[in-house]
């Protein structure tokens, strides 16, 4: 991730500040900053979203695919995750600099879905054995300013939200095999059923407190941090600690406990802003990237 | 998709006979019935653990885990001289971890170029190993861990940290304290530890709630935990029980590992003799 650099006045002022639930920009221990959701940014995508937390921006397009099913599951289909860390970001990520945070960020991803709720992957499913639909969902980094997974999750549940998968007819042509036909009308589509999608609680460890949300100056001023993945009904689908120090046992039930906490209280707003600029329809007005 | 060009490969669309195999109706994992291998659910049961340090002659210091059928051997290099100088290096050492598994140790072949989940174990294990080296007294320098996984029967990373450790301490590096790992698989109600490939890998018929596996490194007396990962879904509760379950595993095998260095350093420094 992109590091500042913080002199030692500067991690003490933070540290004590921390220490009596007050941040350096106001914020108690558990707050969010001010966070922006935008969804169906981009036309050539099935779903798309962005979301600006803080200074951290976040663009996330959705492309469904017709593929071939995997072989140990003919019945699902499934989805591919990508992050691309772009140079826009910071010039850290020039080249293939942002490679090993892509890779790490993705591989993330692909844990934090891997149960049978998140995502109903039967109905993605067109014939069994030969044809299934793939999300392919990729995920661009415009800025970067700390808490990138929070970020990209709740972008990742919008972009899924948003996403119009056209239907498809299958019918059997002259000589025995199957053929795919897409519905004429391009309103005629499939929508997911997000509820169960996990958003990700980055906590991260500053002295004997955790702060959720955090900028990049107490990033640096922390050691180790805990990604917490949880959903509405508060299970949690993937834990990760990250970071190069090491933390107590008792400080991980807290952050456990904590992230739960803070993790079930953000699906309600998100699904209702969601629901809430879904039925505006064509009268929201478009904020795009220069809002 | 990188293609590997030393090899003369098989047909790219070759596939796994398992994957044609009738599946005998019952090889479902009852939650409830015993284990394969006859240790017990919902206890801290395991798997007798076979350690040895000192194996490569080259590597400063190397050490060779089996647990049940799971087989991992490590080596460290360093500390040497880093290539690129930049400022950090100034201040401490830096530590690379590399796990990689050979293509003949799970079930399905996998291939040797690094897929994305051996960049994540990787990681993962640089992670728990970071908190317990003493970097700050190995500055300019890099240390280098590699494992190699010959057979993955199951919990693989769990006995890849505790493997490396083991290998780091035989090579001299100095340690706040050894690194052990340990991993639960949750199905239900029930858990096992240390579980198997195919305890691992079993999807319960039962779309059950709380099933997911979850893997512990801890610094046994440091009382520090240095990694944690865990997928599925599991509720909150389980997954600090299964948290408390892993450190009382590491707990078990903490002695073993220990005997295992003593002897070592014996071996390679006999005490004097007494006359």
């Amino acid at each position: 991730m992109a590091a500042v650099q913080v002199s030692e006045a500067e991690k003490v002022y933070i540290l004590h500040g921390i220490r009596d639930d007050l941040r350096v920009d106001g914020r108690g221990c558990e707050d969010y900053r001010h966070m922006e959701i935008e969804t169906d940014v981009v036309s050539n995508t099935d779903g798309s979203a962005k979301v600006t937390l803080g200074h951290t921006a976040v663009l996330v397009g959705i492309k469904a695919e017709i593929g071939k099913p995997r072989p140990m599951v003919p019945d699902e289909g499934y989805l591919e995750f990508f992050v691309d860390c772009s140079a826009n970001a910071t010039p850290e990520f020039e080249g293939r600099g942002g490679e090993e945070l892509g890779t790490e960020l993705s591989n993330t991803l692909y844990k934090v879905f891997n149960n049978k709720h998140s995502v109903d992957l039967k109905s993605l499913c067109i014939s069994t054995g030969e044809h299934c639909w793939v999300l392919y969902v990729d995920v661009l980094l415009l800025q970067c300013d700390g808490n990138l997974y929070d970020a990209i999750s709740v972008a990742i549940k919008a972009a899924l939200f948003n996403t119009k998968i056209p239907r498809v007819h299958i019918s059997a042509d002259d000589e025995g095999g199957k053929e795919i036909e897409l519905s004429d009308d391009p309103y005629d589509c499939m929508r997911l059923n997000v509820e169960n999608v996990p958003c990700i609680v980055t906590l991260c460890k500053v002295g004997h407190r955790h702060v959720v949300d955090a900028t990049l100056q107490e990033k640096a001023c922390s050691v180790a941090s805990l990604i917490i993945s949880v959903t509405h009904k508060g299970m949690v689908t993937c834990t990760r600690k990250v970071g190069g120090g090491s933390l107590d046992p008792e400080s991980i039930f807290e952050m456990t406990e904590a992230g739960k906490r803070v993790g079930k209280a953000l699906h309600a707003p998100l699904m209702k802003l969601l629901q809430q600029e879904e039925s505006l329809g064509k009268k929201h007005q478009k904020v795009g990237f220069l809002g | 998709m990188p293609t590997d060009t030393k090899r003369v490969r098989g047909p790219e669309l070759s596939q796994n006979p398992g994957l044609f195999a009738c599946k005998p109706a019952g090889v479902v994992h009852a939650t409830h019935g015993p284990r394969a291998d006859g240790r017990q659910r919902d206890q801290v049961d395991v798997r007798p653990v076979f350690v040895r340090c000192g194996l490569v002659s080259q590597a400063k210091g190397s050490a060779y885990i089996e647990a049940g059928n799971t087989k991992l051997m490590c080596c460290v290099y360093g500390p040497r001289e880093t290539e690129r100088k930049d400022e950090t290096d100034m201040k401490c050492g830096r530590l690379t971890t590399d796990m990689r598994f050979a293509p003949f140790s799970c079930p399905e072949r996998g291939s040797w170029i690094q897929g994305s989940q051996d960049k994540d174990f990787s990681l993962m294990l640089h992670e728990s190993l970071q908190p317990a080296l003493c970097l700050h007294k190995y500055p300019r320098s890099q240390i280098e861990v590699n494992v190699m996984v010959l057979e993955n029967s199951g919990s693989v990373l769990a006995h890849a940290v505790t493997c490396a450790s083991l290998a780091l301490a035989d090579a001299g590096i100095e340690m706040y304290d050894l690194v052990l790992g340990c991993s639960i698989r949750q199905d239900g109600a029930s858990y096992v530890v240390d579980p198997s490939y195919v305890e691992e890998n079993s999807c319960s018929s039962v779309s059950g709630e709380n099933q997911g596996g979850l893997t512990v490194a801890f610094l046994p007396s440091l009382n520090q935990i240095s990694g944690l990962q865990s997928d599925g879904e599991m509720a909150e509760e389980t997954l600090t029980a299964g948290v408390r379950t892993c450190i009382e595993g590491c707990y078990k095998l903490y002695p073993v590992i220990q005997q295992a260095l003593a002897k070592a350093v014996r071996r390679a420094a006999p005490p004097p003799s007494e006359s």
